[in-house]
């Protein structure tokens, strides 16, 4: 079994009575990408900063590629890519000039650093504005850049802090298509956001971190049974919908009805399943059904289930 | 060290490319140096004197006359002349109409119409105009006198010329009881106002430098290079030499430029370079202080320009040292503006060596180790800030 690419290990960090981050700890293996999940101010940057080197840790322990991370160390950021929260970018030098710099901060030289910084403005489809000052880009390309920035060292970890706040949906969907392909790729990517869609949509394991903790982290699946994977049917109408919900409350796989004049909420093991029989029995008593939907869990749901509030809270 | 430079030619590139800058690096610096060289300068008194009218023999005559004494000669429409003279920019206009220019052909005597200005130097340009025309008249006086003894026409001139030659006349070498006027003997009309400019300009280039630091700082650039492979005394190491290749590049512009174009000497070149060198690290050091310090960009650059104003005219870029009074001048040796005008001082005006100038070198690189020290130190304490 191939050797985790990232092991944190009881992580903590302090800023005076503040400990941003208590005992975060999680690993990540090749070609995994790992999301944390949290809202602003949950101590994901923290973390982050202290996994890529940045700032010490005043406890645990961060390992990259087998090698020890702190801020003196410059061996284990070889193996780092960090596309930070912000626009890392030098705006006075053009895309080709921000690339030429950092490769060469990363070691690159001479023929190589030219055809690996051509690859990458191929890769972040920036090739024909490479000439053009990164002031003069759009959002979303001075975002493609930002990133590219973090793939010039072909990092075993590559590290994306929040990389589609403030950008437009087109260029977020850019971005996330990127980052699936970064992963098919093989490289191992540690991604956090406060968005559930992205968490949900590109990582094979998260973890949802809140005051500076990790409060679960698991496959998608595994943290929506933390809720006990319930679901819910609401149903909207009219007619006696108070009336009908002890004949609803009977029915196997229903666990709790609250029913109002003109609106009922299910809490039901499996809706797919029982929602047929649900309006039947509605329609029985007389109710006349003008909506029907069904939620099923999600990590919004699981979050609020673990910390009693929701992500944009 | 590759990392160090890498950053350091990006500073480098970043301040060369700012086109606000160009202005104030390329010709800024060059037109004050001429200003202050028309305007201070050695010959900046000389006369400015119009003689106006067709040409003749006598107009002829008389500028010659004239410029040998070292006056500027022009010939405007006599117009334009008065109207020149009137804003105090002649000090002399004189009228040669075409009766006086036959006149004086023909030996005949000739009035010609001066018109002087009001300022102290048009009285001293006035009497050089009279002394020149009593010239004239003396040259044609002997003419006619070696004419009237039957010397040939064509003889006149030679002999006249050969008596001159052989003549014994007095040589006048003036010196001045002003110190000052001997502290800047032997300067070139340019060469005081380049020194200065060149240490106004090495400083304020440098201090415009803060601000790109404190940018790199606010866009998270810093703390991304802190993640690669890059110590933080290589990114310390980076900023320093950045900004010193920056104040290198603008005071070896402005000593190349003003040697092309204004003839300004800089004495021993070795020399007069390792002044610009140290005085440099000094305006490197202070300005990763002050881009440390400051947390806003237009703050630093506020902050630059004064400091740099201020530091210069303590200095003696704007007004020679030489004119302050005591108490002041002591102050001025707070500055390193100071110090280095006074090692181009001894170097360009009085031939000094590496010896006379180490006093000067010393204090200067003394200056230089503690604004890097300071700057490096915090520096890196922003650099936890930054991240």
């Amino acid at each position: 079994m191939a050797e985790d690419v990232l092991v944190v290990d009881s992580l903590v960090r302090r800023f005076g009575d503040l400990t941003a981050v208590d005992g975060v700890s999680f690993r990540i293996a090749p070609g995994e990408t790992y999301g944390l999940l949290g809202p602003n101010g949950a101590g994901k940057t923290t973390t982050i900063s202290m996994i890529a080197g940045l700032i010490a840790a005043d406890a645990g322990s961060v390992t990259v590629a087998g090698e020890a991370m702190t801020p003196r160390t410059t061996e284990p950021k070889r193996h780092l890519g960090l596309v930070p929260q912000e626009l890392a970018i030098y705006p006075d030098l053009t895309g080709r000039e921000n690339l030429m710099l950092f490769g060469r901060l990363q070691g690159l030289t001479g023929a190589g650093l030219k055809q690996r910084v051509g690859h990458v403005l191929e890769l972040i489809g920036l090739a024909d504005r490479a000439k053009d000052r990164s002031k003069e880009y759009s959002g979303g390309m001075k975002r493609r850049l930002n990133i590219g920035i973090g793939l010039l060292n072909r990092p075993t970890l590559l590290i994306l802090d929040e990389p589609t706040v403030g950008v437009d949906p087109q260029s977020r969907n850019a971005i996330l298509e990127s980052v699936e392909a970064l992963s098919v790729e093989g490289m191992a990517v540690l991604y956090t956001t406060h968005y559930m869609e992205e968490a949900e949509r590109l990582c094979d394991r998260i973890g949802i971190i809140d005051s500076g903790r990790l409060q679960a982290t698991g496959t998608r699946d595994e943290l929506i049974r933390l809720t006990g994977g319930v679901d819910t049917i609401r149903l909207g109408g009219s007619g006696d919908l108070v009336g009908a919900a002890e004949e609803l409350r009977q029915i196997p796989g229903v666990e709790r009805v609250d029913a109002e004049r003109r609106s009922a909420t299910l809490t039901v093991k499996d809706a797919p399943a029982l929602v047929a029989q649900v309006v039947g029995t509605a329609a029985a008593r007389g109710v006349t059904l003008s909506d029907v939907e069904i939620s099923r869990p999600d990590l919004e749901s699981v979050f609020l289930h673990l910390t009693g509030k929701g992500l944009r809270d | 060290m590759r990392n160090a430079l890498a950053v350091a030619g990006v500073e480098l590139r970043l301040f060369l490319r700012d086109r606000a800058n160009l202005f104030f690096v390329f010709v800024f610096p060059l037109m004050l140096v001429m200003m202050i060289g028309l305007q201070f300068g050695e010959g900046a008194n000389a006369g400015r004197v119009a003689v106006s009218g067709t040409d003749s023999s006598l107009q002829s005559a008389l500028v010659e006359q004239l410029e040998s004494d070292d006056v500027v000669v022009s010939d405007p429409a006599w117009d334009d002349a008065l109207e020149l003279v009137a804003r105090g920019r002649l000090d002399v206009a004189i009228r040669l109409d075409a009766a006086s220019a036959t006149a004086y052909d023909a030996g005949r005597g000739v009035t010609l119409e001066v018109v002087s200005g009001t300022s102290g130097n048009s009285r001293v340009v006035e009497q050089q105009v009279r002394t020149a025309v009593d010239a004239l008249r003396a040259g044609s006086a002997r003419l006619a006198a070696l004419e009237a003894q039957g010397v040939p026409a064509d003889r006149v001139v030679a002999a006249l010329v050969t008596a001159e030659q052989d003549a014994s006349a007095p040589v006048l070498e003036v010196t001045s009881v002003d110190r000052l006027s001997q502290e800047f003997a032997g300067l070139g009309q340019f060469d005081l106002g380049a020194s200065g400019q060149l240490l106004l300009f090495v400083f304020l280039s440098c201090l415009a430098g803060a601000a790109t630091l404190i940018q790199a700082r606010r866009l998270g650039v810093v703390a991304r290079m802190l993640a690669g492979p890059m110590t933080a005394g290589e990114l310390v190491a980076g900023q320093i030499i950045g900004r010193w290749a920056i104040g290198l590049f603008q005071g070896g512009y402005i000593m190349l430029a003003s040697s092309l174009l204004f003839g300004v000497g800089w004495g021993s070149l070795p020399l007069a370079l390792l002044v610009l060198v140290i005085f440099s690290l000094v305006a490197a050091g202070a300005a990763i202080l002050l881009g440390t310090m400051l947390e806003n960009e237009g703050a630093a650059n506020g902050a630059g320009v004064g400091l740099g104003l201020v530091l210069a005219a303590l200095g003696g870029s704007m007004l020679p040292l030489e004119l302050f009074p005591g108490p002041i001048r002591a102050v001025a040796n707070l500055t390193p503006h100071a110090w280095a005008y006074e090692a181009f001082a001894e170097i360009q005006r009085r031939g000094g060596t590496l010896v006379d100038v180490l006093p000067q070198l010393g204090v200067l690189a003394a200056m230089a180790l503690l604004l890097a020290s300071l700057g490096a130190w915090s520096l890196r304490r922003s650099l936890a800030r930054a991240v």
